[in-house]
């Protein structure tokens, strides 16, 4: 029997959404203080629109939703985290829209999605003449993103809550990596930030060296950190990565997206000295493997094209912009046109799938993640050898993920549940675009971009393409961040009250 | 008295006019200077990478966002968007589309001439410029870009006006209006729930 959630239920539910808006509030702070500098005024009313609206929005839920003596339950977590975002984009998109350089609101709300998610598509026009305020929104929003605006709220606005852990783990992170969910977020933010002064500086130092002003140096430096780390592939120009022309800022961009798409589990393993983890996790052999694999696609396809005929170039063109797609970044080093005119069909494939894998479970990145592809590979495997065994034999497998995971049926059906979740959206949004008559190969690699959180785009993904496929994006980009479960419990949630039962009945109780 | 050759010369010379003057445009087109019908869109060279891949092209826009200098050379962005004749920052219109532009390999001492460079508060210097085109240069690692070898600078770059917003300002202040009311409430609230308690 389905339930109906309660007055109740939906009251707790907006009161969490209320201190997820209050934390997108705070973060405007960060641009408002850009822009103050800057001496940018209008966008510094841009900002205190944004943030007044937050702030005032967080206030009703205080004052109308508060249920005393209640605390979240797992639904509750679960649909805090799914719409948590959605009305989180709604408000984080106040900024975007009021700068002007938006066409319609679906327009900013689809920057803000991405930006969240770490997808890195822009609908943003005339990028080249954006505020440092507005600059820093967006950089900032996808690097706070990547750890996951319920972890920000987490951070600061649930403490002392039970309820804590349930919309964290909603938010995809399953990963706890110390005994408090609290004091894991803010271990999440500590790692974060640390690689924030490093990776900036060591980018600002490559700046410097190629011939970039030093102040416009700095505040590029730190954008393209947080694009980077975020595994989210933003960047203040429009030719994002090839603005800059430098080997120099592409190695230390990749080295950054390469370590923020790993595991937040696997970066706090090593920061306790079990530096082994990094030989013996299994998403790290999984990312290894499929790398090497797209690679050797990849060198096929430029042999066939001639286009990029150098080692330079295969790094710089190829390697770059393939590494940048399976960790989806979506950093790039060429024109958007280049992937379907100057790779060629394999090439564009190879990024295509690698895309399609994406990073790793517990990072900044999205995709079907190393972990998954670790399972299934190994389920298989286990069945292959159950095959050739003697009957009597019992034939188990498991993964190294900071611990030993033993591989059971629940497991591995979970796992494939989630993956072709991922296939699913990638085909819906491959043959929207087909039947908008896009070219198939663009079609696909666009929506597998979305999906997966990647943001590299063939040339579909612009502000003159159908609102319904930008809506299905959104879609994607937000499904595929939140890797399912917690958009299933939204959609339950939704049906609940349509079809549920009982009107005084409560989802589960969550008294303390 | 004319001769028949002096009258057949002197009605066949106005027809020569307009011949010459063909011609000499013609030559002008072929080898002289650029002119700004010469020029070449970025996006269509980016369309054709590979019809204009080698060719000496002319392009025309605005210096965008910074010079980043190399030794003797330096680079510089060109767009030539909708946007790099009026940006959304002097009230342009929106077209559906960012910005176009192009890396371009250029003689430090030619961008001297670049005052401003185009970005949130000003309009950049509009340039032309003439040099080979490169869909993969292997002297930068495959970059697509531009080796010019003439810069021109056609107009300085100049700071934006902003007008200031009213409208957002009002809505501050009403919002803020409302923070404070929803805040009285909130203390309110409390204060009965710690009664009851």
């Amino acid at each position: 029997m389905i339930l109906r959630p309660t007055r109740d239920d939906l009251k707790l539910i907006a009161w969490g959404i209320g201190r997820v808006i209050l934390g997108i509030g705070l973060i405007m702070l960060v641009p408002l203080a850009v822009a103050v500098v800057s001496t940018e005024w209008i966008t510094v009313l841009d900002f205190l629109v944004g943030i007044t609206a937050c702030v005032t929005f967080w206030l009703i839920m205080e004052n109308t939703c508060r249920v005393r003596g209640r605390d979240l339950t797992w639904s509750h977590g679960l649909v805090v985290a799914s719409a948590g975002w959605l009305v989180a984009m709604l408000f984080g998109a106040i900024p975007h829209f009021l700068s002007g350089h938006f066409k319609a609101y679906l327009d900013a709300c689809f920057d803000l999605m991405s930006g969240y998610t770490t997808t890195g598509l822009i609908m943003i026009q005339d990028l080249d003449h954006v505020s440092h305020g507005l600059n820093m929104w967006r950089h900032l929003l996808t690097y706070a993103g990547g750890q996951g605006i319920i972890v920000i709220a987490l951070t600061f606005l649930f403490a002392g809550t039970a309820g804590a852990f349930k919309i964290y783990v909603s938010e995809g992170k399953e990963e706890q990596l110390l005994p408090n969910v609290v004091r894991t977020a803010r271990a999440i933010w500590m790692i974060s930030l640390t690689y924030l002064v490093v990776g900036s500086t060591l980018i600002y130092i490559s700046l410097l060296w190629e011939g970039m002003p030093a102040g416009r140096g700095l505040l590029h430096s730190v954008w393209l950190f947080m694009g980077a780390w975020s595994t989210g592939g933003f960047a203040p120009q429009n030719l994002n990565l090839l603005y800059y022309h430098s080997l120099f800022v592409e190695l230390a961009t990749m080295l950054i997206f390469i370590i923020g798409s790993f595991n937040f589990a696997l970066h706090y393993a090593v920061w306790t000295r079990r530096r082994t983890e990094i030989w013996k996790n299994i998403e790290i052999r999984s990312f290894t493997i499929t790398s090497m694999i797209a690679t050797f696609m990849l060198a096929i396809g430029f042999s066939k094209m001639e286009v990029y005929t150098t080692l330079t170039e295969f790094f710089r063109k190829g390697y770059y912009n393939l590494i940048s797609g399976h960790t989806t970044t979506g950093n790039s080093t060429i024109f958007s046109t280049s992937f379907y005119k100057e790779f060629g069909f394999i090439a564009m494939w190879a990024i295509t799938l690698a895309m399609a894998i994406g990073a790793s479970a517990c990072s900044t990145g999205g995709g079907f993640k190393g972990l998954r592809m670790g399972i299934v590979t190994k389920s298989l495997w286990g069945d292959i050898k159950t095959l050739v065994s003697p009957e009597s034999a019992v034939v188990r497998e498991k993964v190294h993920h900071v611990r030993d995971i033993w591989l059971d049926d629940a497991l591995v059906k979970g796992t494939m549940l989630v993956m072709l979740s991922y296939v699913f959206i990638y085909a819906v949004g491959g043959l929207l675009g087909v039947i908008y008559g896009y070219q198939p190969s663009v079609a696909f690699f666009d929506a597998a971009s979305a999906g997966s959180n990647t943001g590299l785009s063939a040339g579909l993904t612009t502000p003159l393409m159908p609102a319904l496929l930008k809506v299905w994006y959104i879609i994607e980009m937000w499904a595929g961040r939140l890797e399912f479960m917690s958009v299933f419990a939204l959609f339950g949630m939704s049906a609940a009250m349509i079809i549920g039962r009982g009107k005084k009945t409560r989802l589960l109780k969550g008294r303390r | 008295m004319a001769t028949r050759r002096e009258k057949g010369l002197r009605q066949g010379l106005p027809a020569l006019v307009p011949l010459c003057a063909l011609l000499i445009a013609l030559a002008g087109v072929l080898v002289g200077p650029a002119r700004a019908d010469d020029t070449v869109q970025v996006s269509q060279l980016v369309k054709d990478m590979r019809k204009y891949d080698g060719k000496v092209v002319t392009i025309h826009g605005e210096a965008i966002g910074d010079v980043m200098v190399r030794g003797t050379y330096a680079w510089i962005t060109v767009n030539d968007d909708r946007y790099s004749k009026k940006s959304i920052e002097e009230s342009g219109e929106l077209i559906g589309m960012s910005n176009s532009g192009i890396g371009v390999w250029v003689l430090e001492r030619d961008t001297r001439d670049i005052k401003i460079y185009g970005g949130y508060k000003n309009k950049g210097a509009e340039v032309r410029l003439t040099g080979v085109f490169n869909r993969a240069c292997h002297e930068h690692g495959g970059d697509t870009d531009i080796h010019a070898t003439s810069l021109e600078v056609l107009k300085p770059g100049y700071p934006f006006s902003h007008p200031f917003p009213y409208d957002k300002l009002l809505t501050v202040v009403l919002l803020t209006c409302a923070i404070g009311l929803l805040w009285y409430w909130r203390g309110i609230k409390s204060k009965r729930y710690a009664k009851q308690e």
